[in-house]
């Protein structure tokens, strides 16, 4: 049962639920620009009503769509907020993501310039809504509703255009959806990754408690057991509440302006399929295991979702994850299936790297092991830091968001596919800024010099990545020059108010004296 | 006290900056001029001096108040600080500090109580000494070889990460050949070069 | 004038220490000589520092180097931090006192007002209320963090021997002893690159000695030399 001490029908329900994963695989993100105060504030009243919150869905029917509602720093200014309250907020977040290119890393084909045309002109969005729905027609349905509320503003409220699809650059909204085959929708992405296997689990969300396992912080228990791990702070993720530093996190004032609110990292990613299927196949000639176990030590994952630490071959990994698929379709229809899939579950978060210090089943700079280090920054020095997560707990980001575009054409580039990732958590610049800055895109606490994330990180074709052999005979294998396999083509950092708080805005409330 | 094999030495100097001014500024205040006008990275005048690993100066003006019930306390100077880690003992380093960079030292001095009594490596020695603080804990997260041990190590892990990567594969002849082709163009233990230069800030 | 030189970060912190306290030198040097059995507090798995010190100066103590200097008269004894490190002011603050706060606080728990280093607020505004900025900061590889020093002189030591033992081998040996030597060598290899951009400030920085340089160019063009 959630926390009693966390009103989660104060908090937005983006924030402790993963939609994409709870049922609803078709999402669209609008952005906003509000050229007159009142209206602003008219219209967020109008959208309250509409406003999903985290109160669990176990006590009532679930809604057919939901929806969640962001603000830059521009936004809240042309709502009016004062000026002390502004310069109250931490300053990644007043200057944006734009400014911000340089720590992370979005250069070359990631510029700014690069981005959709919905980014390029400076303080232009302010507020940012996600819809996410059971089905399309559900999503049209809400969509259409918002768009009933947007005219009641004449025009004093823009829903602005300038995402590209491919054919177009002047969509009105970015449309994302779960990849679909055979009818039922996949959580994997583009490259045929499982995504979102791991999401951190923090006090008080709600959540099925399993999900501690991997998702929790690490405690010196067997990772395997629910001993092994213990749930984050709920400061962590959201303001107003105690931080794994036992102090309530830096937040704007006044608190009623912050308590029950967090912010958002939203960033449009393109996946650049071809390159990424001719590199695998490539190096994979020469890669033990072939293009498919390449792409396995890259992401420290099968892309079926199995831990190369649990599942060195893909023989395993691949009659695991036929196991884990079966009892997850029995798991609905009995007790015996239920408990079957979460033994399962089980064995794709409960691991650590404490019996791969050397990374020969999970390389050290496996996406993974740089994402969530699992307390392995302890590098197997029994006791070296006062907790195991001493340097990773504070790290920990929620990630939301799904793919969008289709692959058309595998055998190119082009196209608009890739996923809309969000990352949500209290502090933008010591939680999502570090981790794409120096766990990604750099490689220092792991010991890898400046080694980037194979997958993720901006690569300028003469990077390489070193596959830890395990024996004299099995010597370390390099993946030479690899290039950039994700680009940036959009994005910006918002604010999550709690219910309260949108409410004390919409009615000109804010005072922070 | 130094330590030849792998401990670093460190360094702390207090030197005294001349209350005064020249008519304008400061004594303190043209210090800090003078050392925040150096240039950086392998034009720094510490790049000329040998077994300089890391090492930084700044005036220290005053002491902080931290607040009630705190009492107030001021500096009667304003100070000089050199704090500084390095491979070798003391006399060698200083006495290679000046003849290495003896124009930048009397300029980086040249405000500080005394100092008109330097005018050679061994009043340098001296002076240095009577500025210097004991460590009361040192940590060394490091190495303290020799700095020209520490730039080839460099040299020969970058050139090596790139021969690693680039001979993979290859048959045990031509592997043979490059490998012995390598070694005769980076010779790992020729410490004269080629190498990384002290405080080379680009490939 | 920056805290910062390539991979590093120039920390300096000087913090009052009740006189009666500073005495504890002694007792210090006891800690300092005990970190290697207890893991530096830390510090070496922590691996983000190349070196630290700690200096504890008495009223007494000051260098006084003539008559004319007044003497030093203080209500309390000083300890000066001085650390290099890599990664930014508030990457390492956290680092450090998440990782081995019972160490910092051991160390500190004396000085004046020291808030323990858990909560992180309260010390965070102590170490930046007494923090001291470098006027000019020297790294000999502002390439390499501390673990690529590591890492280099480990692999130069390896290297050295392995072309000694691989000298007389046919290539079909030489290869095998290869790849056995890139086996036990994996952890060492890897290429650095410059330092990423640790804070904006940096380029702040970047513009800092371009205006500087213009400065001095003003100052020769009065008066015909750098006016220091």
């Amino acid at each position: 049962m959630p926390d009693q001490h966390i009103d989660l029908n104060d908090i937005q329900g983006n924030i402790v639920k993963a939609y994409g994963r709870f049922g609803y695989p078709k999402a669209r993100y609008i952005f906003f620009q509000f050229h007159d105060v009142e209206a602003g504030r008219n219209f967020i009243r109008d959208l309250l009503p509409l406003i999903t919150t985290g109160r669990p869905w176990c006590k009532d029917q679930p809604p057919s769509a939901t929806t969640n509602i962001a603000f830059t720093y521009q936004g809240l200014k042309h709502l009016g907020l004062p000026t002390k309250t502004l310069h109250s907020f931490p300053e990644e977040f007043s200057m944006g993501m734009k400014a911000r290119a340089d720590i992370l890393g979005d250069d070359g084909e990631s510029s700014p310039t690069e981005w959709d045309p919905i980014w390029h002109h400076d303080k232009y969005i302010h507020m940012f809504m996600s819809i996410n729905a059971k089905s399309l027609e559900a999503l049209e349905e809400r969509y259409k509703k918002i768009q009933d509320l947007l005219k009641k503003s004449s025009g004093l409220v823009t829903q602005l255009r300038g995402h590209r699809d491919g054919q177009r650059d002047d969509l009105p909204y970015q449309e994302a959806s779960a990849i679909f085959v055979d009818g039922k929708p996949t959580p994997t992405e583009h490259f045929g990754y499982q995504d979102g296997i791991s999401d951190p689990y923090f006090k008080g969300s709600g959540g099925n408690p399993l999900n501690v396992v991997g998702g929790g912080k690490p405690t010196r228990g067997d990772p395997a057991t629910l001993q092994g791990w213990e749930p984050l702070e709920t400061g962590e993720f959201i303001l107003g509440y105690p931080d794994e530093t036992k102090e309530l996190p830096i937040a704007p004032v006044p608190t009623l302006l912050s308590f029950n609110g967090t912010f958002m990292v939203y960033r449009k990613l393109h996946e650049k399929v071809k390159t990424f299927h001719d590199y695998i196949n490539n190096v994979g000639k020469d890669f033990p295991g072939g293009p498919e176990a390449v792409a396995a030590k890259m992401a420290g994952r099968w892309r079926n979702g199995a831990p190369l630490v649990l599942f060195p071959t893909r023989e395993e990994a691949n009659a695991f994850a036929q196991e884990y698929e079966k009892a997850r379709e029995l798991a609905a229809t009995s007790a015996k299936g239920k408990k079957r899939y979460e033994e399962l579950r089980l064995k794709r978060t409960g691991f650590n790297f404490g019996n791969d210090l050397a990374g020969s089943r999970c390389p050290m700079g496996a996406h993974i092991r740089r994402a969530n280090p699992r307390g392995c920054l302890e590098f197997g020095i029994k006791d070296a830091f006062a907790t195991p997560g001493a340097l990773d707990n504070r790290r920990r980001i929620l990630r939301r968001g799904l793919p969008y575009g289709e692959v058309t054409n595998p055998l190119s580039d082009d196209g608009e596919h890739g996923v809309i990732f969000m990352a949500i958590g209290t502090s933008i610049e010591r939680q999502f800024e570090f981790v794409q800055q120096q766990w990604i895109n750099y490689g220092n606490d792991f010991k890898l010099s400046n080694q980037k994330d194979p997958l993720l990180g901006n690569h300028d074709g003469k990077d390489m990545f070193m596959i830890e052999g395990g024996s004299p005979d099995n010597p370390p294998f390099f993946c030479p020059e690899i290039p950039r396999f994700v680009t940036t083509r959009g994005g910006e950092y918002f604010f999550v108010p709690g219910l309260t708080a949108i409410r004390m805005i919409a009615d000109n409330l804010i005072d922070p004296t | 006290m130094a330590n030849l094999i792998s401990e670093p030495t460190p360094l702390t100097v207090l030197s005294p900056i001349k209350n005064g001014d020249d008519g304008s500024q400061t004594f303190a205040s043209l210090t800090r001029k003078y050392l925040q006008s150096l240039d950086i990275h392998e034009k720094s005048p510490m790049a000329k001096v040998p077994n300089t690993f890391l090492c930084r100066f700044f005036v220290l003006n005053d002491v902080f108040f931290e607040g009630s019930p705190g009492k107030v306390d001021h500096l009667k100077s304003k100070y000089l600080v050199f704090c500084c880690n390095f491979h070798g003992d003391l006399n060698t380093y200083l006495r290679e500090f000046w003849q290495n960079a003896q124009q930048e030292a009397q300029k980086i001095w040249r405000h500080c109580v005394a100092f008109e009594q330097v005018h050679d490596a061994e009043s340098f020695i001296d002076y240095i000494k009577k500025c210097e603080l004991n460590t009361t804990i040192y940590f060394n997260g490091s190495t303290g070889l020799p700095l020209d041990e520490q730039l080839k190590a460099l040299y020969l892990k970058q050139e090596f990460s790139q021969f690693a990567c680039e001979k993979q594969g290859l048959s045990a002849e031509a592997l043979f050949e490059a490998f012995q082709e390598f070694v005769e163009r980076t010779r790992p233990a020729d410490l004269t070069g080629p190498t990384w230069k002290p405080g080379q800030n680009t490939l | 004038m920056s805290n910062i030189a390539g991979k590093s970060y120039a920390m300096t912190v000087i913090t009052p220490i009740p006189k009666i306290w500073a005495w504890v030198n002694l007792l210090k040097f006891w800690y300092s000589k005990n970190i290697r059995k207890k893991k530096s507090f830390g510090l070496q798995t922590l691996s983000l520092i190349h070196y630290a010190r700690w200096v504890i100066i008495r009223p007494s103590q000051f260098p006084r180097l003539s008559s004319n200097q007044p003497k030093e008269d203080l209500h309390y004894a000083y300890m000066l931090f001085f650390s290099n490190f890599n990664g930014s002011w508030s990457q390492y603050v956290d680092s450090f006192h998440m990782a081995i706060p019972k160490g910092l606080d051991r160390i500190w728990k004396h000085n004046f007002k020291y808030p323990k280093s858990v909560p992180l607020q309260p010390f965070h505004r102590y170490i930046l209320h007494n923090q001291i900025w470098t006027d000019h900061y020297y790294n000999a590889y502002p390439l390499a963090s501390s673990n690529d020093v590591k890492a280099a002189i480990a692999l130069r030591a390896a290297l050295l021997e392995f072309i000694k033992q691989s000298e007389n081998m046919s290539p079909e040996e030489f290869q095998k002893a290869y790849k056995a030597f890139l086996f036990y060598n994996q952890q060492h290899i890897a290429k650095m690159h410059s330092a990423p951009v640790i804070n904006l400030a940096d380029q702040a920085k970047v513009e800092r000695v371009r205006l500087i340089e213009s400065y001095e160019k003003t100052l020769r063009d009065e008066h015909g030399k750098p006016n220091f």
